[in-house]
C-alpha cells in the first residue's frame, strides 16, 4: 500500500497539473480574484457614492425647505424640467436626460396645514446593485419630516420640551451580548466552510481521475493488477494519495489565506478582526481538521470510485460534474439564515460540517454535537472506503 | 511450466449495445454476452517458446490476461509450474513476468523509478533492486537513458523499459503481448535476443505476434487461436507441415481456413 501511495505522490508532484491545482491555485488564484472581487466591489462603491446624479422636482415651490436641502446635497445636481406627468417623466429618465424624479403633489402645502398626509414620488431606474438613491432621500425625508412634526406640534401648544417624547416615544438601543469572533465565526464561517470543503473536492477531483481512469487509459492498470499485492492494498494507496491532496489543497488555501490576510491587516485597520482570529484556538483547529478529514475521506474514496468505473478521461470528467452540484446543495442550505446545528443537523452530510466549522470560528461549539458528526462523517467514510475496494475487486468495472 | 486446459471467459454485453449484423453472424455472441475466449489449451514447458497467433480479435489478448491472472477465467484451469491461478493469484503472480500490449508505464517516472517501484511491489529488497536493474541495464542496453522520463522517451527505449520491468523480479515464466510491434529492426533484435536469453535459461515463454518470421527464428510451439478456440496447437515443425513447403504464413491461413470450414465450432 505504501509503495503505491508514494510512487502515486511522487508523479503527481511531478505533474504540472497537480502543481496548478494543488498548490499554485490555492496560493495565488484565490488570494488574487478575492483580491480582485474586493477592488472591484470597493471602486464600484466608491464610484456610486460619488456619483452625482441629475434631478428634477415638480411642485418645488410646495416644500422649499426639503428643495433647498436637495439642491445642497452633494450627489444631487438640479435640472430644469416642463415635464409633469409621471409618463413624460418615465420617458425622460429613460431618455437619459436626468436620473431621478421627485414629484411632490400640488397640493400639499394645504394638505400640511390641514395635518393630512400625503403621499410623494420617487421615479428612477432601480436596476442598479448599489440603491444609493433611496437612501439619500429617505434620510434627507426623516429630517424634513421630523421638523414638519415639531412645527405641526408646536403649533398645536405641544411643550416644546416634550416634543422629542411625542415623536419618538420609544428609543431602542441594542446591546450586543455577542463577542467579537462570534460576529465574525457567524457572518465568514459559512463561507470558510463553504470554501474548504469545495476545495476537499476540487484537490481530490484531478488526482482521482488520474489513478483510475488515467490509468486504465495509460494501460498501466493491467500492469499493476498482475502484481503480487492485494488489490486492496493497491486501492487503498491511491485512495490515500487522493486523501492527501485533498487535504493538501485545503491546507495550503487556509495557510495562503492567512498569510495574505497578515500581509492586508498591515496595511489596513483591522485590529479587531485579527483580535477575534486570535481568539481561536489550537484545539479549535485541531477539530476543523478532524471534521475535514473524514470529509476529504468521502470525496477521495467517491470520486475514485467513479474514477475507477470510468474508461477514459474524459469520461470520469463528466460523471464527477454532477458530483459538484450535490456537494454545494448541502453547503448552501447551511448558509441559509437561521439554520443552526442540532442533532438534526448534525445528521446530514456536509451541512452538517459546514455548520460545525462555523460554530467553532464563533466559539460557540457544542462538542457533544461534533462527536455525532465526526462519527456520522467518519462512518459514511468507511462505508465509501469499503465500497471503493469492493469496486476494486470487479472485472466488470475494471475492464469495462 | 505453464498448463492450460478448456480456457473460456465471457463479457456481459449492455442492454443498450445493439449488435451489427457481422455480430450477430458471430458464434461468439450471445443475446446477453461475448464469449470471448471458448475453449483454449496448450502447454509450454520449461525452456520453450511459445508463439501464440490468431487474427485480430480472436481472443489472444484475453487468453493472456487470464494467464497473468489480470482476468478469472469462468472455466477451464491455468497452471502454472503447478500453481493454480484461480485459487492462489498473488502466489502465481510472483512466478509470471507479464508484458502487455500498452507498455504500462508511468509517464512522469524514469526508467529506473519504473522497474524499481514494480521491483518493491514484488517484495523485492533495495539492495538487489539496485544490482537486478543494473543487469538488466546491461542486457538490454539501457544505460543512456536510464534516468530520463518515459513520457521523454522513443518506442523503442519504452519498450525496453516495459520488458526490463516485466522481468526485473526474474520470473519463472514470461508472457509477452506483441512486444515487437512497431519497434525498429534494432530493437526488435533486442527483444528477440532477450527472449532466447529466456529460453536458453529455462525460462518457459509466451508470445503473441502477428510476425511469423519472429515465430519461426524461435518457437519452439505454436498454438493458433481463433474465435476464442485453439484451432492448432503442436510444434513449430507440426505447424509448418500444414502446408507442402512450410511456409509459415500459408500454414496460418490453412488453420484459420480450416476452422471457418467446420464453422468456427
Amino acid at each position: 500500500m505504501w509503495q503505491v501511495y508514494f510512487k502515486e505522490l511522487t508523479e503527481l508532484l511531478r505533474d504540472k497539473k497537480t502543481l496548478i491545482f494543488v498548490i499554485l491555485l490555492p496560493i495565488l488564484i484565490f488570494p488574487v480574484l478575492f483580491g480582485i472581487v474586493g477592488l472591484v466591489m470597493a471602486t464600484t462603491t466608491s464610484k456610486a457614492m460619488e456619483e452625482q446624479h441629475r434631478y428634477v422636482i415638480i411642485n418645488e415651490q410646495q416644500a422649499p425647505e426639503f428643495a433647498e436641502a436637495l439642491f445642497y446635497h452633494k450627489n444631487f445636481k438640479k435640472v430644469e424640467t416642463t415635464l409633469s406627468s409621471e409618463q413624460e417623466l418615465v420617458a425622460a429618465i429613460r431618455n437619459e436626460e436626468f436620473d431621478v424624479a421627485l414629484v411632490i403633489p400640488a397640493d400639499f402645502a394645504s394638505r400640511k396645514a390641514a395635518v393630512q398626509q400625503t403621499e410623494w414620488q420617487l421615479i428612477y431606474n432601480r436596476s442598479s446593485q448599489l440603491d444609493f438613491m433611496y437612501n439619500y432621500f429617505d434620510e434627507m425625508l426623516a429630517t424634513y419630516t421630523e421638523e414638519l412634526q415639531r412645527n405641526t406640534l408646536s403649533q398645536l401648544g405641544v411643550d416644546p420640551a416634550n416634543l422629542t417624547a411625542i415623536i419618538k416615544p420609544v428609543e431602542l438601543t441594542r446591546v450586543n451580548t455577542a463577542e467579537q469572533r462570534e460576529n465574525i465565526g457567524e457572518s465568514m464561517g459559512a463561507i470558510l466552510a463553504y470554501a474548504l470543503v469545495l476545495l476537499c473536492l476540487s484537490g481530490a477531483m484531478y488526482p482521482a481521475v488520474d489513478m483510475g481512469a488515467g490509468e486504465k487509459e495509460r494501460g498501466t492498470l493491467e500492469t499493476l493488477l498482475i502484481c503480487p499485492v492485494s488489490r486492496t492494498a493497491i486501492v487503498l494507496g491511491k485512495f490515500l494519495t487522493v486523501l492527501t491532496t485533498a487535504l493538501m489543497t485545503a491546507l495550503i488555501t487556509v495557510v495562503s489565506l492567512g498569510v495574505w490576510g497578515a500581509i492586508i491587516s498591515a496595511f489596513a485597520d483591522l485590529s479587531k478582526v485579527s483580535e477575534a482570529l486570535a481568539s481561536i484556538t489550537v484545539i479549535d483547529l485541531m477539530l476543523m481538521f478532524s471534521l475535514l478529514l473524514p470529509t476529504a475521506a468521502i470525496f477521495a474514496a467517491l470520486l475514485l470510485a467513479i474514477s475507477i468505473y470510468a474508461r477514459t478521461f474524459k469520461e470520469a470528467q463528466n460523471y464527477m460534474s454532477p458530483l459538484t452540484i450535490l456537494v454545494i446543495v448541502p453547503l448552501m442550505i447551511a448558509m441559509a439564515p437561521g439554520m443552526e446545528l442540532d442533532v438534526t443537523t448534525a445528521l446530514i452530510p456536509l451541512t452538517n460540517i459546514a455548520l460545525a466549522i462555523k460554530e467553532l470560528l464563533k466559539g460557540t461549539a457544542d462538542y457533544g454535537l461534533l462527536a455525532l458528526i465526526f462519527a456520522s462523517t467518519t462512518a459514511l467514510a468507511a462505508a465509501l472506503i469499503a465500497f471503493c475496494v469492493h469496486w476494486f475487486q470487479q472485472e466488470k468495472v475494471l475492464f469495462r | 511450466m505453464i498448463e492450460i486446459k478448456g480456457l473460456a471467459k465471457a463479457f456481459a454485453i449492455s442492454k443498450s449495445n445493439k449488435l451489427s449484423d457481422t455480430e450477430k453472424q458471430d458464434v461468439r455472441y450471445s443475446d446477453k454476452a461475448f464469449h470471448s475466449v471458448r475453449d483454449v489449451s496448450f502447454t509450454c514447458g520449461d525452456g520453450e517458446v511459445l508463439g501464440l497467433l490468431g487474427p485480430n480479435g480472436a481472443g489472444k489478448t484475453t487468453t493472456l490476461r487470464m494467464l497473468s491472472t489480470a482476468l478469472k477465467q469462468d472455466s477451464g484451469s491455468v497452471f502454472i509450474n503447478g500453481i493454480d491461478v484461480l485459487q492462489k493469484p498473488i502466489q502465481a503472480r510472483k512466478e509470471i513476468g507479464f508484458l502487455s500490449a500498452d507498455t504500462g508505464l508511468y509517464g512522469k517516472l524514469t526508467a529506473f523509478e519504473n522497474i524499481a517501484y514494480f521491483a518493491r511491489l514484488h517484495g523485492m529488497k533495495e539492495a538487489t533492486i539496485k544490482t537486478r536493474i543494473e543487469q538488466l541495464f546491461t542486457l538490454l542496453d539501457m544505460h543512456n537513458f536510464a534516468n530520463r522520463r518515459v513520457d521523454a522517451m522513443s518506442t523503442g527505449m519504452k519498450q525496453k523499459t516495459a520488458i526490463a520491468r516485466a522481468v526485473v523480479h526474474s520470473p519463472k515464466v514470461v508472457i509477452l503481448d506483441e512486444p515487437t510491434t512497431g519497434l525498429d529492426i534494432m530493437t526488435v533484435q533486442t527483444v528477440l535476443d532477450f527472449i532466447k536469453s529466456l529460453k536458453d535459461q529455462g525460462t518457459p515463454v509466451i508470445f503473441s505476434t502477428h510476425h511469423l518470421d519472429e515465430v519461426g527464428a524461435l518457437c519452439d510451439k505454436v498454438v493458433v487461436i481463433d474465435k476464442g478456440i485453439s484451432s492448432f496447437f503442436g510444434s513449430l515443425a507440426e505447424f509448418k507441415q500444414l502446408t507442402p513447403d512450410g511456409d509459415l504464413r500459408q500454414a496460418f491461413l490453412a488453420v484459420i481456413a480450416q476452422h471457418v470450414q467446420q464453422g468456427a465450432a
